[in-house]
Protein backbone atom coordinates (compact mmCIF):
# COMPACT_ATOMS: atom_id res chain seq x y z
CA UNK A 1 0.00 0.00 0.00
CA UNK A 2 1.54 3.77 -1.03
CA UNK A 3 1.65 5.41 1.94
CA UNK A 4 -0.13 8.76 0.29
CA UNK A 5 -2.00 8.44 -2.93
CA UNK A 6 -4.12 10.94 -5.04
CA UNK A 7 -6.97 9.64 -6.98
CA UNK A 8 -8.26 11.79 -10.03
CA UNK A 9 -7.90 14.84 -7.99
CA UNK A 10 -9.42 18.21 -8.94
CA UNK A 11 -9.36 21.73 -6.60
CA UNK A 12 -11.67 24.31 -7.55
CA UNK A 13 -11.70 27.57 -6.42
CA UNK A 14 -15.00 29.72 -6.10
CA UNK A 15 -14.02 33.08 -7.33
CA UNK A 16 -16.74 36.27 -7.85
CA UNK A 17 -19.09 34.84 -10.12
CA UNK A 18 -17.20 31.76 -11.15
CA UNK A 19 -14.86 29.07 -10.76
CA UNK A 20 -11.41 28.62 -11.06
CA UNK A 21 -9.98 25.07 -11.63
CA UNK A 22 -6.50 25.24 -9.33
CA UNK A 23 -5.60 21.35 -10.17
CA UNK A 24 -7.53 19.02 -12.40
CA UNK A 25 -7.73 15.31 -12.55
CA UNK A 26 -4.43 14.61 -10.10
CA UNK A 27 -3.48 10.91 -9.72
CA UNK A 28 -0.09 9.96 -8.55
CA UNK A 29 1.20 7.55 -5.26
CA UNK A 30 3.67 8.17 -2.84
CA UNK A 31 5.45 5.16 -1.20
CA UNK A 32 6.63 4.80 2.62
CA UNK A 33 10.01 6.47 3.24
CA UNK A 34 10.08 7.84 -0.67
CA UNK A 35 11.16 11.71 -1.18
CA UNK A 36 9.01 13.58 -3.98
CA UNK A 37 9.57 16.54 -5.18
CA UNK A 38 6.75 18.63 -7.21
CA UNK A 39 8.42 21.13 -9.52
CA UNK A 40 6.41 23.62 -11.79
CA UNK A 41 6.02 27.15 -12.45
CA UNK A 42 4.62 29.86 -10.30
CA UNK A 43 1.02 29.51 -10.45
CA UNK A 44 0.68 26.04 -11.39
CA UNK A 45 -1.08 24.79 -8.28
CA UNK A 46 2.09 23.21 -6.14
CA UNK A 47 0.95 25.22 -3.59
CA UNK A 48 -2.74 23.83 -3.84
CA UNK A 49 -1.80 20.59 -4.11
CA UNK A 50 -0.01 20.44 -0.85
CA UNK A 51 -2.62 22.61 1.29
CA UNK A 52 -4.81 19.29 0.26
CA UNK A 53 -1.53 16.57 2.25
CA UNK A 54 -1.76 19.38 4.75
CA UNK A 55 -5.60 18.89 5.55
CA UNK A 56 -5.90 22.99 5.14
CA UNK A 57 -7.99 22.73 1.73
CA UNK A 58 -10.29 19.70 0.27
CA UNK A 59 -10.37 18.37 -2.87
CA UNK A 60 -13.35 19.66 -4.79
CA UNK A 61 -13.58 15.64 -6.58
CA UNK A 62 -11.30 12.50 -6.09
CA UNK A 63 -9.86 11.72 -2.94
CA UNK A 64 -6.24 12.54 -1.22
CA UNK A 65 -5.36 9.51 1.16
CA UNK A 66 -2.66 8.84 3.65
CA UNK A 67 -2.19 5.18 4.41
CA UNK A 68 -5.94 4.44 2.79
CA UNK A 69 -7.51 6.88 5.17
CA UNK A 70 -9.19 10.24 3.67
CA UNK A 71 -7.23 13.48 4.76
CA UNK A 72 -10.03 14.93 7.18
CA UNK A 73 -8.05 17.63 8.54
CA UNK A 74 -4.24 18.71 9.55
CA UNK A 75 -3.19 15.99 11.60
CA UNK A 76 0.42 15.33 13.94
CA UNK A 77 1.28 12.69 11.33
CA UNK A 78 2.46 15.61 9.18
CA UNK A 79 4.79 18.45 9.46
CA UNK A 80 4.97 21.57 7.39
CA UNK A 81 7.72 23.71 6.52
CA UNK A 82 6.78 27.10 4.52
CA UNK A 83 8.56 29.20 2.50
CA UNK A 84 7.49 31.91 5.16
CA UNK A 85 6.27 32.06 8.50
CA UNK A 86 6.54 29.33 9.42
CA UNK A 87 7.58 30.24 13.04
CA UNK A 88 6.02 32.44 15.23
CA UNK A 89 8.06 35.58 15.42
CA UNK A 90 7.02 35.91 18.81
CA UNK A 91 8.33 32.51 20.46
CA UNK A 92 12.35 32.47 20.82
CA UNK A 93 13.76 29.85 17.92
CA UNK A 94 13.97 27.39 21.33
CA UNK A 95 9.81 28.50 22.53
CA UNK A 96 8.96 27.57 18.75
CA UNK A 97 10.58 24.39 18.94
CA UNK A 98 8.79 23.58 22.12
CA UNK A 99 5.55 24.62 21.20
CA UNK A 100 5.70 22.27 18.33
CA UNK A 101 6.64 18.99 20.11
CA UNK A 102 3.89 20.16 23.32
CA UNK A 103 1.02 20.04 20.08
CA UNK A 104 2.49 16.21 19.60
CA UNK A 105 3.20 14.96 23.00
CA UNK A 106 1.45 17.18 25.90
CA UNK A 107 2.64 14.90 28.51
CA UNK A 108 6.38 15.46 28.41
CA UNK A 109 7.67 17.61 31.38
CA UNK A 110 9.21 20.98 30.63
CA UNK A 111 13.06 19.74 31.17
CA UNK A 112 12.28 17.04 28.37
CA UNK A 113 10.50 19.60 25.72
CA UNK A 114 13.88 21.72 26.23
CA UNK A 115 15.96 19.04 26.04
CA UNK A 116 14.57 17.63 22.68
CA UNK A 117 14.42 21.30 21.18
CA UNK A 118 18.09 21.61 21.75
CA UNK A 119 18.94 18.57 20.57
CA UNK A 120 17.19 19.22 16.84
CA UNK A 121 18.28 22.64 17.23
CA UNK A 122 22.08 21.63 17.10
CA UNK A 123 21.32 18.91 14.87
CA UNK A 124 20.66 22.01 12.27
CA UNK A 125 23.30 23.82 13.53
CA UNK A 126 21.66 26.55 15.36
CA UNK A 127 23.28 25.97 18.77
CA UNK A 128 23.66 29.11 20.31
CA UNK A 129 20.52 30.79 18.93
CA UNK A 130 17.93 28.91 21.05
CA UNK A 131 17.24 32.15 22.12
CA UNK A 132 17.12 34.49 19.21
CA UNK A 133 13.86 35.43 18.23
CA UNK A 134 12.96 34.58 14.27
CA UNK A 135 13.09 38.01 13.14
CA UNK A 136 16.74 38.51 14.67
CA UNK A 137 17.63 35.53 12.58
CA UNK A 138 18.75 35.14 8.63
CA UNK A 139 15.76 33.80 6.40
CA UNK A 140 18.53 30.60 5.94
CA UNK A 141 18.31 30.20 10.04
CA UNK A 142 14.64 31.00 10.43
CA UNK A 143 14.41 27.57 7.63
CA UNK A 144 16.94 25.57 9.64
CA UNK A 145 14.53 26.18 12.85
CA UNK A 146 11.70 25.58 11.00
CA UNK A 147 13.14 22.00 9.52
CA UNK A 148 14.23 21.37 13.20
CA UNK A 149 10.62 22.15 14.88
CA UNK A 150 8.89 19.97 11.97
CA UNK A 151 11.47 17.09 12.67
CA UNK A 152 11.35 17.45 16.21
CA UNK A 153 7.42 16.50 15.67
CA UNK A 154 8.70 13.39 14.89
CA UNK A 155 5.73 13.26 11.49
CA UNK A 156 5.82 10.38 9.29
CA UNK A 157 5.54 12.82 6.63
CA UNK A 158 7.43 15.84 5.75
CA UNK A 159 5.56 18.52 3.40
CA UNK A 160 7.80 21.44 2.70
CA UNK A 161 6.27 23.95 0.20
CA UNK A 162 9.78 26.20 -1.65
CA UNK A 163 11.12 25.94 1.79
CA UNK A 164 14.59 27.37 -0.15
CA UNK A 165 12.51 29.49 -2.05
CA UNK A 166 14.06 33.06 -0.25
CA UNK A 167 17.17 31.70 0.37
CA UNK A 168 19.83 33.37 -0.90
CA UNK A 169 21.91 30.54 -3.71
CA UNK A 170 24.73 29.80 -1.29
CA UNK A 171 22.76 29.28 2.17
CA UNK A 172 20.15 27.34 -0.20
CA UNK A 173 23.27 24.60 -1.47
CA UNK A 174 23.85 24.46 2.06
CA UNK A 175 20.64 24.05 3.22
CA UNK A 176 19.93 21.61 0.36
CA UNK A 177 22.98 19.61 1.34
CA UNK A 178 22.08 19.70 5.58
CA UNK A 179 18.27 18.43 4.47
CA UNK A 180 19.91 15.90 2.10
CA UNK A 181 22.22 14.86 5.30
CA UNK A 182 19.20 14.64 8.26
CA UNK A 183 16.71 12.89 6.09
CA UNK A 184 19.55 10.04 4.17
CA UNK A 185 20.58 9.64 7.92
CA UNK A 186 17.86 9.09 9.49
CA UNK A 187 16.62 5.93 10.76
CA UNK A 188 13.00 5.98 10.09
CA UNK A 189 12.57 7.30 6.55
CA UNK A 190 10.05 9.83 6.44
CA UNK A 191 8.20 10.24 3.32
CA UNK A 192 8.39 13.92 2.01
CA UNK A 193 6.68 15.74 -0.64
CA UNK A 194 8.51 19.27 -1.57
CA UNK A 195 7.84 21.45 -3.56
CA UNK A 196 10.30 23.68 -5.76
CA UNK A 197 10.87 25.64 -8.74
CA UNK A 198 14.58 25.07 -8.67
CA UNK A 199 15.31 22.15 -11.09
CA UNK A 200 18.33 20.82 -9.48
CA UNK A 201 17.18 21.28 -5.86
CA UNK A 202 14.44 18.37 -7.09
CA UNK A 203 16.71 16.25 -8.76
CA UNK A 204 19.62 16.68 -6.03
CA UNK A 205 17.12 15.63 -3.04
CA UNK A 206 14.39 13.44 -4.82
CA UNK A 207 13.60 9.64 -5.60
CA UNK A 208 11.10 10.72 -7.96
CA UNK A 209 9.66 14.03 -9.64
CA UNK A 210 6.38 14.65 -10.83
CA UNK A 211 5.89 17.93 -13.02
CA UNK A 212 3.00 20.00 -13.30
CA UNK A 213 1.89 22.46 -16.30
CA UNK A 214 -0.40 25.37 -15.38
CA UNK A 215 -4.02 26.41 -16.34
CA UNK A 216 -5.36 24.20 -14.97
CA UNK A 217 -2.57 22.64 -12.50
CA UNK A 218 -1.83 18.95 -13.94
CA UNK A 219 0.93 16.75 -14.09
CA UNK A 220 2.49 16.47 -17.41
CA UNK A 221 5.38 13.93 -16.28
CA UNK A 222 6.99 11.72 -13.65
CA UNK A 223 10.71 11.00 -13.53
CA UNK A 224 12.42 8.90 -11.63
CA UNK A 225 16.01 10.31 -10.63
CA UNK A 226 19.01 7.16 -11.13
CA UNK A 227 21.59 8.25 -8.99
CA UNK A 228 22.51 6.30 -5.90
CA UNK A 229 22.47 7.58 -2.49
CA UNK A 230 24.05 8.91 -0.39
CA UNK A 231 24.49 11.63 -2.69
CA UNK A 232 26.71 14.15 -2.51
CA UNK A 233 25.50 17.38 -4.07
CA UNK A 234 29.35 19.16 -5.62
CA UNK A 235 30.22 15.72 -6.76
CA UNK A 236 26.74 15.09 -8.28
CA UNK A 237 26.18 18.61 -10.25
CA UNK A 238 30.13 17.91 -11.80
CA UNK A 239 29.36 14.17 -13.23
CA UNK A 240 28.58 13.87 -17.01
CA UNK A 241 25.28 11.77 -16.31
CA UNK A 242 23.96 14.40 -14.01
CA UNK A 243 24.34 17.01 -16.74
CA UNK A 244 22.65 14.99 -19.46
CA UNK A 245 19.88 13.74 -17.33
CA UNK A 246 19.48 17.23 -16.36
CA UNK A 247 19.74 18.36 -20.31
CA UNK A 248 16.28 16.02 -20.58
CA UNK A 249 14.62 17.31 -18.09
CA UNK A 250 15.04 20.94 -19.42
CA UNK A 251 13.82 19.66 -22.47
CA UNK A 252 10.73 18.70 -21.54
CA UNK A 253 9.97 22.17 -19.44
CA UNK A 254 10.99 24.19 -21.96
CA UNK A 255 8.16 22.28 -23.93
CA UNK A 256 5.80 23.38 -21.58
CA UNK A 257 6.82 26.94 -20.98
CA UNK A 258 6.75 27.58 -25.00
CA UNK A 259 3.21 26.65 -24.55
CA UNK A 260 2.12 28.86 -21.54
CA UNK A 261 1.91 32.70 -22.13
CA UNK A 262 3.14 35.05 -19.03
CA UNK A 263 3.58 33.70 -16.11
CA UNK A 264 7.03 33.34 -13.95
CA UNK A 265 9.92 31.55 -15.62
CA UNK A 266 11.18 28.36 -13.78
CA UNK A 267 14.12 28.83 -12.58
CA UNK A 268 16.81 26.39 -15.00
CA UNK B 1 37.68 62.52 31.61
CA UNK B 2 38.61 65.50 28.65
CA UNK B 3 35.99 64.25 26.51
CA UNK B 4 33.31 64.07 29.71
CA UNK B 5 34.32 67.67 30.40
CA UNK B 6 33.94 68.61 27.09
CA UNK B 7 30.77 66.95 26.75
CA UNK B 8 29.56 69.77 29.41
CA UNK B 9 29.79 72.21 27.02
CA UNK B 10 25.89 71.95 25.81
CA UNK B 11 22.71 73.89 25.78
CA UNK B 12 21.94 72.52 28.85
CA UNK B 13 24.00 73.70 31.13
CA UNK B 14 24.40 77.22 29.17
CA UNK B 15 20.35 77.32 30.46
CA UNK B 16 20.99 76.46 34.14
CA UNK B 17 23.81 79.47 34.05
CA UNK B 18 21.54 81.66 33.02
CA UNK B 19 18.98 80.40 35.28
CA UNK B 20 21.41 81.16 38.31
CA UNK B 21 22.19 84.59 36.69
CA UNK B 22 18.14 85.68 36.44
CA UNK B 23 17.74 84.90 40.48
CA UNK B 24 20.38 87.95 40.30
CA UNK B 25 17.20 90.14 39.40
CA UNK B 26 15.21 91.81 41.76
CA UNK B 27 11.51 90.39 42.56
CA UNK B 28 8.79 92.33 40.81
CA UNK B 29 5.75 90.87 42.81
CA UNK B 30 4.07 91.78 46.02
CA UNK B 31 3.80 88.90 47.88
CA UNK B 32 6.13 86.27 49.04
CA UNK B 33 7.12 84.14 46.36
CA UNK B 34 9.52 81.78 47.92
CA UNK B 35 12.16 81.86 45.27
CA UNK B 36 14.32 79.47 47.26
CA UNK B 37 12.31 76.67 46.85
CA UNK B 38 12.76 76.63 42.82
CA UNK B 39 16.65 77.29 43.47
CA UNK B 40 17.07 74.53 45.62
CA UNK B 41 14.80 72.15 42.78
CA UNK B 42 17.02 73.14 39.99
CA UNK B 43 20.13 73.03 41.48
CA UNK B 44 19.66 69.47 42.92
CA UNK B 45 18.69 67.98 39.66
CA UNK B 46 21.27 69.62 37.82
CA UNK B 47 23.84 68.02 40.50
CA UNK B 48 22.17 64.75 39.99
CA UNK B 49 22.16 65.14 36.34
CA UNK B 50 25.85 66.17 36.62
CA UNK B 51 27.15 63.26 38.47
CA UNK B 52 25.02 60.46 36.28
CA UNK B 53 26.46 62.13 33.57
CA UNK B 54 30.20 61.26 34.66
CA UNK B 55 29.45 57.63 35.57
CA UNK B 56 27.00 56.49 32.94
CA UNK B 57 28.16 54.75 29.87
CA UNK B 58 24.74 55.19 28.40
CA UNK B 59 25.15 58.24 25.61
CA UNK B 60 21.59 58.07 24.10
CA UNK B 61 19.95 58.06 28.03
CA UNK B 62 21.58 60.60 28.84
CA UNK B 63 21.02 62.73 25.58
CA UNK B 64 17.38 62.20 26.14
CA UNK B 65 17.51 63.24 29.80
CA UNK B 66 19.88 66.09 29.02
CA UNK B 67 17.38 67.07 26.54
CA UNK B 68 14.24 67.08 28.41
CA UNK B 69 16.23 68.89 31.23
CA UNK B 70 17.38 71.59 28.91
CA UNK B 71 13.22 72.54 28.39
CA UNK B 72 12.89 72.15 32.08
CA UNK B 73 15.15 74.91 32.84
CA UNK B 74 13.85 76.65 29.79
CA UNK B 75 10.41 76.48 31.15
CA UNK B 76 11.61 77.77 34.85
CA UNK B 77 13.58 80.51 33.28
CA UNK B 78 10.44 81.61 30.76
CA UNK B 79 8.15 81.28 33.47
CA UNK B 80 10.35 83.39 36.27
CA UNK B 81 10.72 85.73 33.77
CA UNK B 82 7.28 86.59 32.88
CA UNK B 83 6.16 86.61 36.56
CA UNK B 84 7.91 87.21 39.69
CA UNK B 85 11.40 88.63 37.72
CA UNK B 86 9.03 91.41 35.53
CA UNK B 87 5.87 91.58 37.26
CA UNK B 88 4.53 91.66 33.35
CA UNK B 89 1.81 89.18 34.29
CA UNK B 90 -0.71 89.62 36.99
CA UNK B 91 0.04 87.86 40.34
CA UNK B 92 -3.24 86.64 41.18
CA UNK B 93 -3.43 84.65 38.03
CA UNK B 94 0.24 83.80 37.11
CA UNK B 95 2.25 81.78 40.71
CA UNK B 96 5.99 82.30 40.40
CA UNK B 97 7.10 78.80 40.24
CA UNK B 98 8.64 78.75 43.93
CA UNK B 99 5.03 79.71 45.54
CA UNK B 100 4.06 76.75 43.59
CA UNK B 101 6.32 74.43 44.97
CA UNK B 102 6.03 75.23 48.57
CA UNK B 103 1.91 75.27 47.81
CA UNK B 104 2.98 71.55 46.61
CA UNK B 105 4.80 70.54 49.51
CA UNK B 106 2.19 72.31 51.65
CA UNK B 107 -0.72 70.26 50.37
CA UNK B 108 1.23 66.51 49.60
CA UNK B 109 -0.15 64.74 51.41
CA UNK B 110 -3.70 65.41 49.95
CA UNK B 111 -1.88 65.52 46.51
CA UNK B 112 -0.77 62.23 46.89
CA UNK B 113 -4.32 60.83 48.05
CA UNK B 114 -5.51 62.15 45.63
CA UNK B 115 -3.58 60.55 42.94
CA UNK B 116 -3.90 57.50 44.23
CA UNK B 117 -7.54 57.54 44.26
CA UNK B 118 -7.40 58.73 40.44
CA UNK B 119 -5.15 55.96 39.99
CA UNK B 120 -7.32 53.35 41.49
CA UNK B 121 -10.50 54.40 39.80
CA UNK B 122 -8.16 54.28 36.19
CA UNK B 123 -7.05 50.86 37.13
CA UNK B 124 -9.88 48.82 38.50
CA UNK B 125 -12.60 50.37 34.88
CA UNK B 126 -9.07 49.76 32.66
CA UNK B 127 -8.51 46.34 33.93
CA UNK B 128 -11.91 45.50 33.19
CA UNK B 129 -12.27 46.86 30.02
CA UNK B 130 -8.95 45.00 29.15
CA UNK B 131 -10.13 41.56 30.45
CA UNK B 132 -13.53 41.72 28.69
CA UNK B 133 -12.44 43.26 25.45
CA UNK B 134 -9.41 41.52 24.51
CA UNK B 135 -11.02 38.06 24.94
CA UNK B 136 -14.65 39.23 23.25
CA UNK B 137 -12.25 40.84 20.56
CA UNK B 138 -9.91 37.57 20.04
CA UNK B 139 -13.17 35.71 19.70
CA UNK B 140 -15.02 38.29 17.26
CA UNK B 141 -12.18 38.27 15.59
CA UNK B 142 -11.98 34.54 15.23
CA UNK B 143 -15.64 34.06 14.31
CA UNK B 144 -15.36 35.99 10.69
CA UNK B 145 -19.15 36.68 10.55
CA UNK B 146 -19.82 37.27 13.79
CA UNK B 147 -17.00 39.72 13.41
CA UNK B 148 -18.09 42.07 10.70
CA UNK B 149 -21.28 42.48 12.17
CA UNK B 150 -19.16 43.33 15.78
CA UNK B 151 -17.17 45.73 14.06
CA UNK B 152 -19.97 48.06 12.81
CA UNK B 153 -21.57 48.21 16.54
CA UNK B 154 -17.70 48.79 17.92
CA UNK B 155 -17.47 51.56 15.25
CA UNK B 156 -20.78 52.91 16.62
CA UNK B 157 -19.95 52.83 20.23
CA UNK B 158 -16.36 53.87 19.60
CA UNK B 159 -17.34 56.53 17.71
CA UNK B 160 -19.64 58.44 20.65
CA UNK B 161 -17.14 60.73 22.43
CA UNK B 162 -17.23 59.02 25.85
CA UNK B 163 -17.56 62.08 27.73
CA UNK B 164 -21.77 61.65 27.34
CA UNK B 165 -21.42 58.90 29.62
CA UNK B 166 -20.71 61.09 32.63
CA UNK B 167 -24.06 62.12 33.47
CA UNK B 168 -25.85 59.09 32.49
CA UNK B 169 -23.15 57.06 34.83
CA UNK B 170 -23.36 59.34 37.75
CA UNK B 171 -27.30 59.45 37.17
CA UNK B 172 -27.66 55.88 37.39
CA UNK B 173 -24.61 55.12 39.97
CA UNK B 174 -25.32 57.28 42.88
CA UNK B 175 -21.86 56.36 44.77
CA UNK B 176 -19.35 58.71 42.33
CA UNK B 177 -16.66 55.92 42.03
CA UNK B 178 -18.61 53.51 40.85
CA UNK B 179 -19.74 55.54 38.22
CA UNK B 180 -16.37 56.83 37.34
CA UNK B 181 -15.31 53.08 37.02
CA UNK B 182 -17.97 52.45 34.83
CA UNK B 183 -17.34 55.40 32.36
CA UNK B 184 -13.65 54.41 32.18
CA UNK B 185 -14.47 50.88 31.66
CA UNK B 186 -16.98 52.02 28.63
CA UNK B 187 -14.48 54.42 27.35
CA UNK B 188 -11.63 52.57 27.07
CA UNK B 189 -13.71 49.34 25.89
CA UNK B 190 -14.29 50.06 22.58
CA UNK B 191 -11.20 51.30 21.48
CA UNK B 192 -9.32 48.25 22.92
CA UNK B 193 -12.18 45.79 21.43
CA UNK B 194 -11.81 47.66 17.95
CA UNK B 195 -8.04 47.03 17.81
CA UNK B 196 -8.44 43.50 18.76
CA UNK B 197 -10.61 42.35 15.99
CA UNK B 198 -8.87 44.72 14.09
CA UNK B 199 -5.70 42.95 15.19
CA UNK B 200 -6.96 39.43 14.36
CA UNK B 201 -8.35 40.56 11.38
CA UNK B 202 -5.04 41.15 10.16
CA UNK B 203 -2.90 38.39 10.77
CA UNK B 204 -1.27 36.88 8.15
CA UNK B 205 -2.94 33.71 6.79
CA UNK B 206 0.14 32.01 6.75
CA UNK B 207 0.73 32.53 10.61
CA UNK B 208 -2.86 30.49 11.03
CA UNK B 209 -2.19 28.28 8.76
CA UNK B 210 1.10 27.24 10.20
CA UNK B 211 -0.58 27.11 13.73
CA UNK B 212 -3.42 24.88 12.25
CA UNK B 213 -0.11 21.92 10.55
CA UNK B 214 0.47 22.18 14.14
CA UNK B 215 -2.94 21.06 15.68
CA UNK B 216 -2.81 23.74 17.51
CA UNK B 217 -6.13 23.23 19.86
CA UNK B 218 -8.68 25.93 20.23
CA UNK B 219 -7.66 27.72 23.80
CA UNK B 220 -3.94 27.75 22.71
CA UNK B 221 -4.77 29.44 18.96
CA UNK B 222 -6.60 31.87 20.60
CA UNK B 223 -4.06 32.78 23.70
CA UNK B 224 -0.93 31.76 22.46
CA UNK B 225 -1.53 32.14 18.55
CA UNK B 226 -3.84 34.80 17.93
CA UNK B 227 -3.11 36.74 20.85
CA UNK B 228 0.75 37.33 20.69
CA UNK B 229 -0.16 38.65 16.82
CA UNK B 230 -2.76 40.75 16.84
CA UNK B 231 -0.63 42.32 20.15
CA UNK B 232 1.07 44.99 18.38
CA UNK B 233 -2.70 46.59 17.31
CA UNK B 234 -4.21 45.57 20.77
CA UNK B 235 -1.44 47.79 22.67
CA UNK B 236 -2.28 50.58 20.16
CA UNK B 237 -5.50 50.05 21.54
CA UNK B 238 -5.21 49.91 24.78
CA UNK B 239 -2.43 53.06 24.56
CA UNK B 240 -5.58 54.64 23.21
CA UNK B 241 -8.06 53.41 26.04
CA UNK B 242 -5.42 54.87 28.57
CA UNK B 243 -5.26 58.13 27.23
CA UNK B 244 -9.15 58.62 26.85
CA UNK B 245 -9.45 57.53 30.48
CA UNK B 246 -7.08 60.05 32.08
CA UNK B 247 -9.39 62.92 30.25
CA UNK B 248 -12.34 61.70 31.53
CA UNK B 249 -11.57 60.35 34.92
CA UNK B 250 -10.37 64.52 35.42
CA UNK B 251 -13.48 65.60 34.31
CA UNK B 252 -15.62 63.60 36.09
CA UNK B 253 -13.88 64.47 39.15
CA UNK B 254 -14.23 68.07 38.16
CA UNK B 255 -18.14 67.16 37.24
CA UNK B 256 -19.00 65.17 40.63
CA UNK B 257 -16.04 64.15 42.48
CA UNK B 258 -14.94 64.34 46.14
CA UNK B 259 -11.25 63.28 45.28
CA UNK B 260 -8.48 62.70 42.61
CA UNK B 261 -6.84 66.08 40.85
CA UNK B 262 -9.79 67.04 38.85
CA UNK B 263 -11.51 67.96 41.88
CA UNK B 264 -8.11 69.47 43.92
CA UNK B 265 -7.71 71.75 40.41
CA UNK B 266 -12.10 72.45 39.92
CA UNK B 267 -12.24 73.18 44.44
CA UNK B 268 -9.57 75.80 44.37
CA UNK B 269 -10.62 77.31 40.91
CA UNK B 270 -14.05 77.92 43.01
CA UNK B 271 -11.95 80.17 45.48
CA UNK B 272 -9.66 81.63 42.55
CA UNK B 273 -7.05 80.29 44.19
CA UNK B 274 -4.39 80.20 40.96
CA UNK B 275 -1.25 78.77 43.08
CA UNK B 276 -3.30 75.82 43.85
CA UNK B 277 -4.60 75.10 40.09
CA UNK B 278 -0.98 75.72 38.81
CA UNK B 279 0.18 72.67 41.05
CA UNK B 280 -3.05 71.03 40.03
CA UNK B 281 -1.95 70.99 36.33
CA UNK B 282 1.99 70.35 36.75
CA UNK B 283 1.01 67.30 39.13
CA UNK B 284 -1.62 65.92 36.71
CA UNK B 285 0.75 66.40 33.80
CA UNK B 286 3.81 64.88 35.40
CA UNK B 287 1.36 61.63 36.12
CA UNK B 288 0.23 61.35 32.61
CA UNK B 289 3.68 61.63 31.68
CA UNK B 290 5.25 59.23 34.01
CA UNK B 291 2.18 56.54 33.34
CA UNK B 292 2.91 56.96 29.85
CA UNK B 293 5.98 56.22 29.79
CA UNK B 294 5.85 53.10 31.98
CA UNK B 295 3.36 52.06 29.05
CA UNK B 296 5.68 52.67 26.39
CA UNK B 297 8.43 50.71 28.08
CA UNK B 298 5.93 47.44 28.84
CA UNK B 299 5.21 47.90 25.08
CA UNK B 300 8.62 47.90 23.85
CA UNK B 301 9.00 45.01 26.01
CA UNK B 302 6.23 42.75 25.30
CA UNK B 303 6.51 43.49 21.36
CA UNK B 304 10.51 42.88 21.82
CA UNK B 305 10.43 39.97 19.18
CA UNK B 306 9.63 42.73 16.37
CA UNK B 307 13.36 43.25 14.72
N1 LIG C 1 -7.51 30.66 -2.10
C1 LIG C 1 -7.50 30.84 -3.44
N2 LIG C 1 -8.58 31.34 -4.07
C2 LIG C 1 -8.57 31.50 -5.41
N3 LIG C 1 -7.52 31.22 -6.21
C3 LIG C 1 -6.42 30.72 -5.64
C4 LIG C 1 -6.35 30.50 -4.23
N4 LIG C 1 -5.12 30.00 -3.94
C5 LIG C 1 -4.47 29.90 -5.12
N5 LIG C 1 -5.25 30.32 -6.14
C6 LIG C 1 -4.89 30.32 -7.57
O1 LIG C 1 -4.58 29.01 -7.92
C7 LIG C 1 -3.48 28.98 -8.79
C8 LIG C 1 -2.40 28.08 -8.22
O2 LIG C 1 -1.86 28.71 -7.06
P1 LIG C 1 -0.76 28.01 -6.18
O3 LIG C 1 -1.24 26.69 -5.78
O4 LIG C 1 -0.38 28.94 -5.11
O5 LIG C 1 0.43 27.86 -7.22
P2 LIG C 1 2.00 27.65 -6.98
O6 LIG C 1 2.20 27.25 -5.57
O7 LIG C 1 2.38 26.59 -7.96
O8 LIG C 1 2.67 28.93 -7.31
C9 LIG C 1 -3.01 30.40 -8.98
O9 LIG C 1 -3.53 30.88 -10.19
C10 LIG C 1 -3.63 31.12 -7.83
O10 LIG C 1 -3.93 32.45 -8.17
MG1 LIG D 1 3.41 28.18 -4.07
Amino acid sequence: MSKIELQNVTLNYAERNNVFTALEDISFSVKEGEFVSIIGASGCGKSSLLSLLEGLNFPTAGRVTINGDDIKGTGDDRAVVFQHYSLFPWMTTRANVVYGIKQVNKKLPKKDLGQIADDYLSKVGLSGFENKYPLQLSGGMQQRAAIARALAMSPSILLMDEPFGAVDAKNRKILQELLLELWENSEDKKTVIFVTHDIDEAILLSDRIIMMSANPGRIKKEISIPFPRPRNGSKLLESREYLNFRKEIITSFFNDISERIGGEEVAL
Amino acid sequence: MTEKIKKQLNITNALFLVFLLIQLLPERYSKETYEINIIIFVVTIQVIYLIFSFITKKEKKLETIRDILGITYFIIIAWQLMTSKSGFLNELLFPAPGIVIQQFIHDLPRIIEGIQSSLLIILEGYVLAIITAIPLGLAAGWHIRFGNSFQYVSKFFGSIPPIVYIPYAIALLPAFRDASVFVIFAASFWPILGATMAGVFNIEKKILDSAKTLNVGRLSMLFHVMLPAALPEILMGCSQGLGISFILLTSAEMIGGKTGMGYYIKYYSDFGDFTRIVVGIIVLGIVVSVITLFFNKLQRYLLRWRQ
